[in-house]
């Protein structure tokens, strides 16, 4: 990747960022449109938007979103009451940007059908508000705090410096306490209008807080009007002088997309001002920006927060800390040191593992974000659903700042899109008369709600519809063939039932139509994640989908098994009982395997031998320990010869060369440094079947 | 032949042995050599993968050198090393009997590999070396990586043509 290539993908990756809280601040602020601090805060992000896109000539999304911040600024500064189609109108925008930017990254000659008249709609709209113009020259005349024009007659340094050294000392004036005076230097560089900045727009941010400013332009370079190019900045040196409440960092924020080198504020010390007067003039003049530092002292520019982490380095700290846990266990747990009986060792071999611990959980934690981004965009689909089916509803969000893995988050969307759209769809009932009837209020309700619940993430959507109707749902599966019907369900299973492939087509009754479409690909991919999907319902009363996720992809609650002379790892996830059979209950079918008969259910026995094709001595069941475990074929019982224990153990690929077993997930490092593999339950039905000639 | 016009300069080799026959592996794609350690067993894999061991916290699969070229499984002694080869950011532990030396071998000194009389799979060997008395059989660990992967290629698309049915 050359240096431009790299930039230019962070600008795609900050842009997609951008576009995406745009996405969830317009439904925030269609919400209550008299935010205009949301609405600041989206005009910035435009603004940056606008800069980015310009300079990697991504003209077209330029274009648009230039139009889009005029509009966005006309609001901002006048805070007018915006009107109800006007937000439309925003919101349609977002969208339209979010389908340009695609555009442009696939540099696709189309636009977006509706951006010519979506652009169209803006520009009508800023040409009917700007009549009586609202730039900050026209406001001179009633506010003398905007005088801009009387500055532009200087044409030399030394004017500028005496002028500057004037200003500094009429403020320092009318300088009141609460109140700071700033000299800010910007010097320019000439592309910065392709930046998307230019004088006026610091000028305004300024005055917006501002008790007074006076504004010193240098016009030196500018050519005459025939050589004059108007994309490119001329104006390059500029002096400001502000009175104002703001402090230094305040100050700072306004020019926080500019280069640092473009820039330089100081505070100018209020009581000690006049014995320098004299001298500023002549060091201005040698040096922009630098004012004697016994007057004025640097403003400390304001520290970014975060920074971006490649994931890749993550990972290999993570491995490393890895390595660091088991180093530990192994000193903790090394019988030579544990017997020499010396308080001091002990006390720092206790201190290295509570340390080791913390690590371990930061580490971990540098993994997660909170959930917030991820249901922020579910209200903008909670929103078009709602407005698309035309069912009036109450969006109510907890537990926004539960933490999750980076990695899930991108693949939590779809399926949390899919069930929140099919509970509003098909979960509240179709309009609101049917609601009144059954004294419920028109307004549905729909809870997304995130929580920790022992070792798991679980994240619900609920509805307060009709619920599913559990007959109904029996009947049709007994119809498709996915149950026999003689078998006696619990609730769960049949509301697992929706979720079954072949469950749902488009002749489904009415009073479930749809429910099911799409849900076992949901399904699917939560289980991609390790996780499960639970569906509660009470008819009549609404339905709740709560997908069960581990708090991390790269760490599994596991149970440790001796089988066949080695420790496998069964997720604990997927484990439902183990015990111990009574002979009376396992029965064998000649031919056909083993089965264990358990409150009325018939679970086969796998034996890992057979699966893993091991020559090990063969055990009666009732000799060794089943682990009665959930696959996506049902339950089956896997036969070990001993439980260990319960453990965290970090999943590790086992490499290219063996990712192809399907029967293992991968292995991990145990306390002593041996390695366990990791069974994949969902692969050891299917075997066990062929090798039995199927059931 | 073209081998010794391309190559005109003497490259580093870690030599070892398998049984009787020396072989070498061009020192730079060797990350570490290690003693023999616990195996792992991993279920489902031909004879000669070993298994997986931990190397500080990576999980590594292990190659029996002896059972990939076909000779008979011995028990490990004190001698047994692995060597560890690093190509492409995928590591791979080869069980050998002994570690020999590392030796600086001339480009010019090399010939091609004999086509008969081996039991040995000559696509792996890159090149012979007259190192004193000894013949050095140089091995091309790339070809025996992709040997192994297109095992795994093969058999990924045979899973995914079963499921499909």
């Amino acid at each position: 990747m050359t240096k431009q290539e790299q930039v230019k993908a962070i600008f795609i990756e900050e842009a997609g960022e951008i576009i995406e809280k745009l996405d969830v601040d317009i439904v925030r602020f269609e919400e209550n449109s008299n935010d205009f601090d949301l609405l600041n805060e989206i005009f910035r992000g435009v603004h940056t938007l606008k800069g980015n896109a310009n300079a990697f000539g991504f003209i077209r999304l330029g274009e648009f979103v230039h139009h889009f911040e005029d509009v966005l600024d006309h609001y901002r500064s006048t805070k007018e009451e915006i009107e109800p189609y006007q937000l439309e109108l925003f919101v349609d925008s977002v969208d339209i940007i979010k389908e340009v930017m695609t555009c442009e990254l696939e540099a696709l000659p189309n636009l977006p059908e509706r951006y010519p008249e979506c652009l169209g709609k803006i520009k009508h709209l800023i040409a009917s508000k700007k009549n009586a113009p609202l730039s900050v020259v026209s406001e001179r005349d009633s506010e003398p705090l905007f005088d801009l024009a009387s500055e532009f007659g200087f044409s030399c340094c030394e004017q500028i410096d005496a002028g500057v050294a004037n200003s500094i000392r009429s403020h320092q004036a009318m300088q009141e306490e609460g109140l700071n005076l700033f000299r800010i230097d910007m010097t320019l560089d000439d592309d910065c209008y392709k930046r998307g900045f230019d004088h006026l727009i610091f000028l305004k941010l300024l005055a917006e807080k501002a008790k007074a400013i006076e504004s010193f332009f240098d016009m030196e370079e500018v050519e005459a009007l025939d050589r004059f190019a108007g994309d490119e900045n001329t104006i390059k040196r500029v002096i400001v002088i502000v009175l104002t409440e703001q402090t230094p960092d305040e100050v700072a924020e306004n020019f926080e997309f500019l280069f640092d080198h473009e820039v330089a504020t100081a505070l100018i010390d209020p009581d000690r001002v006049p014995s320098v007067e004299e001298k500023l003039p002549v060091v201005a003049e040698k040096v922009m920006g630098k004012v004697p530092s016994d007057t004025v002292t640097a403003s400390a520019t304001v520290p970014k927060s975060t920074i971006r982490i490649d994931t890749f380095k993550l990972d290999e700290l993570f491995d490393s800390v890895g390595e660091l846990v088991i180093a530990q266990n192994f000193i903790a747990q090394n019988g030579k040191i544990r017997s020499i009986e010396d308080e001091s060792i002990s006390r720092a071999i206790e201190t290295l593992s509570k340390i080791t611990k913390r690590i371990q959980d930061r580490v971990m934690s540098l993994r997660m974000v909170a959930i917030r981004d991820t249901f922020d965009k579910m209200k903008r689909v909670v929103r078009d659903t709602s407005k698309k089916t035309g069912k009036e509803l109450h969006l109510i969000v907890q537990g926004e700042e539960t933490e999750i893995d980076k990695t899930m988050v991108d693949s939590l969307s779809d399926p949390l899109i899919h069930i929140i759209r099919n509970a509003i769809d098909h979960g509240l009932e179709s309009d609101g008369t049917e609601r009144l009837s059954v004294g419920k209020k028109v307004e549905g309700t729909i809870t997304l709600r995130a929580f920790h619940k022992s070792g798991s993430i679980v994240i619900s959507v609920s509805d307060d519809g009709r619920g599913i109707n559990k007959e109904k749902v029996l009947k049709k599966a007994i119809e498709r063939g996915v149950v026999s019907g003689d078998e006696s369900l619990t609730d769960t299973q049949i509301f697992g039932l929706i979720m079954q492939p072949g469950f749902s087509t488009a002749d489904t009754v009415s009073d479930l139509s749809g429910r099911g479409v799409g849900l076992d690909v949901v399904k699917t991919s939560i289980e991609k994640l390790r996780g499960k999907i639970e569906i509660d319902s009470k008819e009549g009363e609404g339905t709740t989908f709560s997908m069960v996720l581990p708090l991390t992809l790269a760490i599994i609650d596991g149970m440790l098994v001796q089988a066949a002379g080695e420790i496998y790892i069964i997720p604990t996830l997927s484990v439902v009982e183990s015990f111990r059979p009574e002979k009376e209950i396992v029965h064998v079918l000649k031919g056909q395997g083993e089965f264990v008969s358990l409150r009325g259910q018939h679970i086969p026995v796998i034996r890992l031998s057979d699966v893993f094709d091991l020559s090990t001595e063969r055990i009666e069941p009732w000799e060794g320990i089943l682990v009665c475990v959930e696959t996506d074929a049902g339950r089956i019982a896997i036969m070990v010869d001993e439980l260990i224990g319960r453990q965290q153990v970090v999943i590790k690929t086992l490499g290219k060369s063996l990712s192809r077993l399907k029967e293992i997930t991968g292995g991990a490092i145990l306390g002593n440094g041996d390695i366990a593999l990791i069974l994949n339950v969902d692969e050891l039905r299917p075997l066990i079947e062929v090798a039995h000639g199927g059931n | 032949m073209t081998l010794t016009a391309v190559r005109s300069k003497r490259e580093r080799y870690l030599t070892f042995f398998l049984g009787e026959e020396q072989y070498g592996i061009a020192i730079d794609q060797i990350k570490e050599i290690i003693a023999m350690m616990k195996v792992t067993y991993v279920p489902k894999t031909p004879p000669f993968m070993r298994g997986v061991i931990n190397l500080r916290g990576a999980i590594i699969p292990v190659v029996d050198t002896r059972l990939r070229f076909g000779m008979e499984l011995v028990e490990p002694t004190m001698h047994t090393a692995i060597i560890i080869v690093e190509i492409e950011k995928v590591m791979i532990g080869f069980i050998v009997d002994r570690v020999e030396e590392v030796v600086s071998i001339d480009a010019s000194h090399l010939s091609e590999p004999p086509k008969f009389g081996s039991h040995i799979d000559t696509d792996f060997i890159r090149a012979m070396a007259q190192i004193d008395e000894n013949v050095v059989m140089i091995l091309d660990v790339l070809k025996l990586f992709e040997a192994d992967e297109l095992v795994s290629l093969e058999q990924i698309r045979q899973t995914q043509i079963d499921e499909g049915e």
